[in-house]
C-alpha cells in the first residue's frame, strides 16, 4: 500500500531497474546546493572503501529544492560514482517526495525504496548537519543488518555545554524512561536494518503531528521500546566551514522535538513502564575526547525573564504541574535575580515528569503543554550554563550524569503521576 | 327584603361552590402536573449528572478552562450545573403546562411562548459554550506565543483576545434569545468600534516607536535572540 501511494511510477521503474541491493544510503535534501556535492562524494568514497562488494544505491529524497540541488546531483560526471574503486555498479537516484516537506517525508521515501529493494541495511545522512566522512559512513553502516544491529546511532565528541536541549531534557528523559542510554537520540544520521525500516513504515506516524516533525526521535524511541537491537558507533567530527544557512531558533526546534518525544512516551507507555533493569547500549569504536573549549558562554540575561514568565503563565502551569512542583517553581522564580534563576535538578526533573504526565492526560491542549514547558526549559538552561560558566568539561559532564541519575531515580514519580493524572 | 338577600347570598355560594367544583379538578390536575414534572425533572437532573460524569465532562471542562471559571464565580462543577439547567428547563415546562390547564386568561399562551423560547435558549447556551471554549483556547495560545516570543505584556494581550471573543459570544447569545436586540446590537457595535478606534489611535499616536519595534521584531534581519545564542541542538 505504501509503495503504491508513495512512489511514483517513474521511481518504481527506476528502482526495479536497480534490482535487489544490500545497502541503501539516503540523503534527505532541501536546498542543499552548498553541501550536497561534498556529501555525495563522501558517501561514494565510504561505500567504495567499506562496501566495495555490496550492491548499493544512493537515494537523494528531495523536498522541492529551489536552489538546483537535484540538478547538481544529476550533473555529477558519470564516472564520478565509480572512480572511488567500488567493485559493483552503484546506482544513484534523485526523487522528489510528496506531501509536506520535511525529514519525515524524505525518510519515508528512503525506507519505502529500501523495502522494495529488499535492502539489508539502510543509512540516512544529513548533508548539512555535520560534514560527512567516508569513515563515518562505514562506521555507521557496518554494524547494521538483519544479523547484527537494527539501529546504529552515532556518538560524536561534543563539549557537554553544547546541545543543551539534548543534555538537559531529551537524553536523560529517554534514558530514564526506556532504560537505554543513547548519546544521540535525535538521530540526525543513523543506520538501521531493513527489518527495522519495514517495521517503522507500518507505523501510523508519518503524516501525524507531532511525530512527523520529530521523526528521528520517534524512530529512536521505537527501537528502544521494541525488541530491536541498538548500538552506537563513534563517529569523528570533521572540521567544517560555518554554514551560511540560518540556524533554526529555539521555538522552531523545541515544540516539534519535545512534542514528538512526549507522543512517543505516550504511545510506548506499556513498554517503558515495565519494571525492567536498565540496559547499556553498546558503543563500537574508540570514543574521542570532547573538545576542551566550551562554546560561547550564555548571553547575559538569558533567564532574566524567568520570574515574569512564571507569573504570566501561572494559570497554565497550575493546570499542568502538581501543586508541590508548582510551589517549587514559583519559589525559584521569586528568588531569581537579573542573572536568571537557580533551577536545581530535583524540581527540574519533577517539572519535566509533570509535563509528561499532563501531556498523557491531556490536561489542556497538548500543543499548549509542550509550549508551556519552553520558558521553564530556558530558565533551567540559564541556571545550568551560568552555574557552569567556569567549570571544566569533565565537571560539567559529571553534573550531567548526576542529572540523568536524578531522572532515573524519579521514574516511580513519573509513573505515579501518569496514573494519577489519567 | 331579607329573603332577597338570603337568595342572593345563597346564589353566590351556589355559584362559588359550582366554580370550586368546576375548578378543583383543574387545580388538582395542575398540582399533579407540577409534582410529576418536579419528579421527572429531578430524575433527569440525576441522569444528566450521572451521564456527564460517566463521559468525564468535568475533566473536559477542566481541560478547556470552564471549571476554573466556574470555581472563580463560586458555581458548582460543570456536570452539576448542566444537571440543574436540565432540571429547571424541564420543571419550568411542566409548571407552565400546569398553569395552562388552569385556563387563566392572563396566563394563556405562556406555554406556547416557552416552547418557542427553549430552542432559542439552548442555541444561545451552545453559542456561549462554544464562545467560551474558543476564547479560552485563543487566550492560552496567545499567552504562550507571546511569552515564548518575549513580547511585552503577554497577559494583557491574551486577556484582550479572550475578552473580545467572549463579548462577541455574549452579544450573539443575547441576540439569539432576542433580549433587547436593538440595544445589545447597538451597544456591541459602539463598544467594539470604540475599542478598535481607541486601539488604532493609541497605537498610531502614542505607539509609533512601539510599532516600529514590533514590526522590527516581526520581520527581523535574521539575528539570533538571547535564547538562540546557546547551543540547543
Amino acid at each position: 500500500m505504501a509503495r503504491a501511494t508513495l512512489l511514483t511510477d517513474d521511481l518504481v521503474r527506476r528502482l526495479i531497474a536497480v534490482g535487489q541491493v544490500d545497502v541503501v544510503v539516503g540523503l534527505p535534501t532541501m536546498n542543499n546546493a552548498e553541501t550536497i556535492a561534498g556529501a555525495l562524494q563522501a558517501v561514494h568514497e565510504g561505500l567504495s572503501q567499506h562496501f566495495a562488494r555490496a550492491r548499493s544505491v544512493v537515494i537523494a529524497a528531495d523536498g522541492g529544492s529551489r536552489d538546483g540541488t537535484p540538478d547538481i546531483i544529476g550533473a555529477l560526471p558519470s564516472g564520478a560514482r565509480d572512480r572511488h574503486g567500488g567493485l559493483r555498479t552503484r546506482h544513484q537516484i534523485v526523487a522528489a517526495y510528496r506531501g509536506v516537506p520535511g525529514r519525515a517525508g524524505a525518510i519515508r521515501l528512503i525506507f519505502t525504496a529500501a523495502d522494495l529493494l529488499q535492502a539489508r541495511a539502510v543509512a540516512v545522512f544529513d548533508p548539512d548537519t555535520d560534514p560527512l566522512t567516508p569513515a563515518s559512513i562505514g562506521g555507521l553502516l557496518k554494524p547494521a543488518g538483519p544479523d547484527s544491529f537494527d539501529l546504529v546511532a552515532p556518538v560524536r565528541a561534543r563539549h557537554p555545554l553544547e546541545r543543551l536541549l539534548v543534555t538537559q531534557l531529551i537524553r536523560p528523559l529517554v534514558r530514564a524512561a526506556y532504560g537505554r542510554q543513547l548519546d544521540e537520540p535525535l538521530l540526525t544520521e543513523f543506520a538501521c536494518s531493513g527489518r527495522f525500516a519495514a517495521h517503522c513504515l507500518a507505523e501510523d506516524v508519518w503524516d501525524r503531528s507531532p511525530m512527523r516533525e520529530g521523526i528521528e526521535l520517534w524512530l529512536a524511541a521505537t527501537a528502544l521500546s521494541g525488541s530491536f537491537k541498538a548500538c552506537q558507533t563513534c563517529v569523528e567530527t570533521a572540521a567544517a566551514a560555518p554554514s551560511q544557512r540560518p540556524r533554526p531558533g529555539l521555538q522552531e526546534v523545541f515544540t516539534p522535538l519535545v512534542g514528538s518525544l512526549f507522543a512517543a512516551l505516550d504511545a510506548h507507555a506499556g513498554a517503558w513502564q515495565r519494571d525492567t533493569a536498565p540496559e547499556p547500549v553498546p558503543v563500537i569504536g574508540v570514543e574521542v575526547p570532547p573538545p576542551a573549549d566550551p562554546p560561547a558562554g550564555a548571553p547575559s540575561g538569558l533567564g532574566g525573564s524567568f520570574a515574569q514568565d512564571v507569573r504570566d503563565l501561572r494559570p497554565v502551569l497550575e493546570s499542568i504541574l502538581a501543586p508541590e512542583t508548582f510551589a517549587a517553581v514559583a519559589a525559584i522564580a521569586e528568588a531569581a535575580g537579573a542573572e536568571g534563576p537557580s533551577y536545581p535538578d530535583e524540581p527540574w526533573v519533577a517539572t519535566v515528569y509533570d509535563f509528561v504526565a499532563g501531556y498523557h492526560a491531556g490536561a489542556i491542549d497538548r500543543a499548549h503543554i509542550v509550549k508551556a514547558l519552553m520558558p521553564l526549559y530556558v530558565g533551567r538552561v540559564a541556571s545550568f550554563v551560568t552555574g557552569h560558566a567556569a567549570s571544566p568539561a569533565d565537571e560539567v559532564a559529571r553534573d550531567l550524569e548526576t542529572l540523568a541519575q536524578q531522572f532515573e531515580r524519579s521514574k516511580p514519580y513519573l509513573i505515579e503521576r501518569w496514573y494519577r493524572a489519567s | 327584603m331579607t329573603q332577597l338577600i338570603a337568595d342572593a347570598v345563597s346564589q353566590a355560594w351556589t355559584n362559588f361552590l359550582e366554580s370550586v367544583v368546576l375548578y378543583l379538578p383543574r387545580v388538582l390536575a395542575t398540582l399533579s402536573i407540577v409534582i410529576a414534572g418536579w419528579l421527572i425533572a429531578a430524575l433527569l437532573r440525576v441522569f444528566t449528572r450521572w451521564t456527564l460524569r460517566w463521559l468525564r465532562f468535568d475533566a473536559l471542562s477542566e481541560r478547556i478552562g470552564l471549571a476554573a471559571t466556574l470555581r472563580g464565580a463560586d458555581l458548582s462543577p460543570a456536570s452539576v450545573l448542566a444537571g440543574s439547567v436540565v432540571f429547571w428547563l424541564v420543571f419550568l415546562g411542566f409548571l407552565l403546562s400546569g398553569i395552562d390547564v388552569l385556563g387563566l386568561t392572563a396566563l394563556q399562551g405562556l406555554v406556547a411562548g416557552f416552547g418557542q423560547f427553549v430552542p432559542r435558549l439552548l442555541v444561545a447556551l451552545a453559542i456561549l459554550a462554544i464562545g467560551f471554549v474558543v476564547a479560552n483556547f485563543a487566550w492560552r495560545a496567545t499567552l504562550l506565543a507571546a511569552v515564548n516570543a518575549r513580547m511585552s505584556s503577554p497577559r494583557l494581550l491574551s486577556n484582550a483576545v479572550r475578552f473580545l471573543i467572549l463579548i462577541l459570544a455574549v452579544a450573539m447569545a443575547l441576540e439569539q434569545i432576542a433580549v433587547a436586540q436593538t440595544v445589545v446590537l447597538t451597544a456591541f457595535a459602539i463598544a467594539f468600534g470604540a475599542v478598535m478606534i481607541g486601539l488604532a489611535i493609541a497605537f498610531g499616536i502614542g505607539g509609533g516607536a512601539i510599532a516600529r519595534r514590533f514590526l522590527e521584531r516581526q520581520f527581523p534581519e535574521r539575528s539570533d535572540s538571547d535564547t538562540d545564542r546557546v547551543s540547543h541542538l
